[in-house]
């Protein structure tokens, strides 16, 4: 599970940083233990965020571990809702997984500057906040399928039936 | 059904990530030493995963942009033909040298030395507009020299190791430069708002004779963070709130940030 959230990490730095849409990255480091944690994995999930978070914050010069707390955050309302089988591959209508992730992905930035005001920094929000907000719901919404079935299967729990 | 177990075990992890996280933040020293570590731990499998994505992208990006990779290609030969003259001629290299520099357009450092550098890796975050370049300490580049390229500041050096370092960008929100313009009266602080939303100045005295187009140079003021005069943007709209007693500018950045290939650090180190 740790080597596979490493090369999701090696992914996001190698080629999400580059493929960027309308100048945003998509964060699947973000992504990836909230499908952990849609598909039930608790546990699993919030050591996929922090280990994921904490890597990809080595290499940004953000606040360190402002990334690893999002995608903690992320991964813990994934898993409550995981557990109770709402976006379980098998279970829950086809959009649900995709629209769960897409709602992570519009709140995930705004997590992001909320929380870097904890570290006193009040700069962030004049970023580009919307569009980043915008194009990670849109990103996630398209690869929380793909991305959810993976993390069955790493997780052990086997592919999905449909 | 989770059973109590299983939920303590969760709020325990939750817990103890959270605590390392804070620890990690508050104690600098660790955090600088965890970056290191962890880019030694990240590094084979960001080689791997390059290893197989970027033939992948190459061959869909040639399938999708074909008729431009013959175009380039065509190009790429000519240039490549007039190279081999120069070379034979055999004061390539030299004028090569001295092409580059011209490309780079930096009259402005004067006398100050330059390291040139080429732009190897972008921000990975959204929240950070920075670059990584392919020189370091070993080369004399140090935390807090001024960048600059394509005419003009392009921003600062933040982190350095042996072989890279890290340039803040000047429209990274956490960014400012002290600036003038005109006959050097009046300064202003310029600071970034994010690599697409460009450079803005507020609080400017309304008695200040700033026009669309104005170009801004740094200060240079004792203790500043970069030597004067250096282009920095150019006026593209002033503001004014009714009512309010300042103006508001939005600005251009002189330099064009978002086609950065190669930069020049320059050997300056701020005043203490």
């Amino acid at each position: 599970m740790t080597i596979a959230t490493l090369v999701i990490v090696a992914v996001q730095l190698s080629i999400f940083t580059s493929l960027r849409f309308a100048g945003v990255v998509v964060m699947i480091v973000w992504l990836w233990p909230l499908a952990m944690g849609l598909a039930g994995l608790t546990a699993l999930s919030l050591w996929c965020a922090l280990v994921a978070g904490v890597f990809f914050d080595t290499h940004a010069t953000t606040p360190f571990g402002l990334t690893a707390l999002v995608a903690l955050l992320l991964a813990y309302g994934a898993s409550r809702l995981g557990r109770e089988g709402v976006g379980d591959l098998d279970s829950a209508a086809w959009w649900v997984t995709p629209l769960l992730a897409a709602a992570a992905g519009f709140v995930a930035p705004v997590l992001f500057v909320g929380a870097s005001f904890v570290t006193l920094n009040f700069s962030l929000w004049r970023d580009s906040l919307f569009p980043a907000m915008v194009v990670n719901a849109v990103a996630f919404f398209l690869l929380a399928r793909p991305m959810a079935r993976l993390a069955r299967w790493v997780g052990g729990l086997g592919g999905a039936r449909r | 059904m989770a059973t109590d177990r299983s939920r303590r075990r969760t709020w325990t992890l939750s817990l103890a990530a959270l605590a390392t996280i804070i620890v990690l933040y508050l104690t600098t020293g660790v955090s600088s030493g965890l970056r290191s570590g962890a880019n030694i731990v990240v590094t084979p499998f960001s080689w791997a995963v390059n290893l197989i994505a970027h033939p992948i992208g190459h061959m869909l990006a040639g399938t999708v942009n074909y008729s431009d990779v013959v175009a380039q290609n065509q190009k790429l030969r000519y240039q490549l033909g007039k190279a081999e003259e120069r070379a034979n001629q055999g004061w390539a290299y030299a004028r090569q040298l001295q092409q580059v520099t011209t490309n780079l357009d930096v009259p402005f450092v004067g006398s100050l030395p330059t390291v040139a550098a080429q732009v190897t890796a972008l921000s990975p975050t959204n929240f950070a507009a920075t670059v990584t370049i392919s020189k370091g300490q070993d080369s004399g580049i140090l935390d807090g020299m001024p960048v600059v390229a394509n005419g003009g500041l392009v921003g600062r050096v933040v982190a350095a190791t042996a072989n890279s370092a890290t340039v803040r960008l000047i429209t990274d929100t956490a960014s400012s430069v002290g600036v003038t313009f005109g006959t050097g009266v009046t300064t202003l602080i310029v600071s970034g708002r994010g690599l697409n939303n460009g450079l803005a100045a507020t609080s400017v005295p309304l008695g200040t004779s700033v026009t669309p187009g104005t170009k801004l140079f740094t200060d240079g003021l004792n203790g500043g963070l970069y030597p004067a005069g250096v282009p920095v943007a150019s006026v593209k709209t002033v503001t004014l709130t009714p009512g309010a007693a300042t103006y508001n500018l939005t600005l251009k950045p002189a330099a064009n940030l978002h086609y950065l290939s190669y930069l020049d650090v320059v050997i300056w180190e701020p005043a203490a």
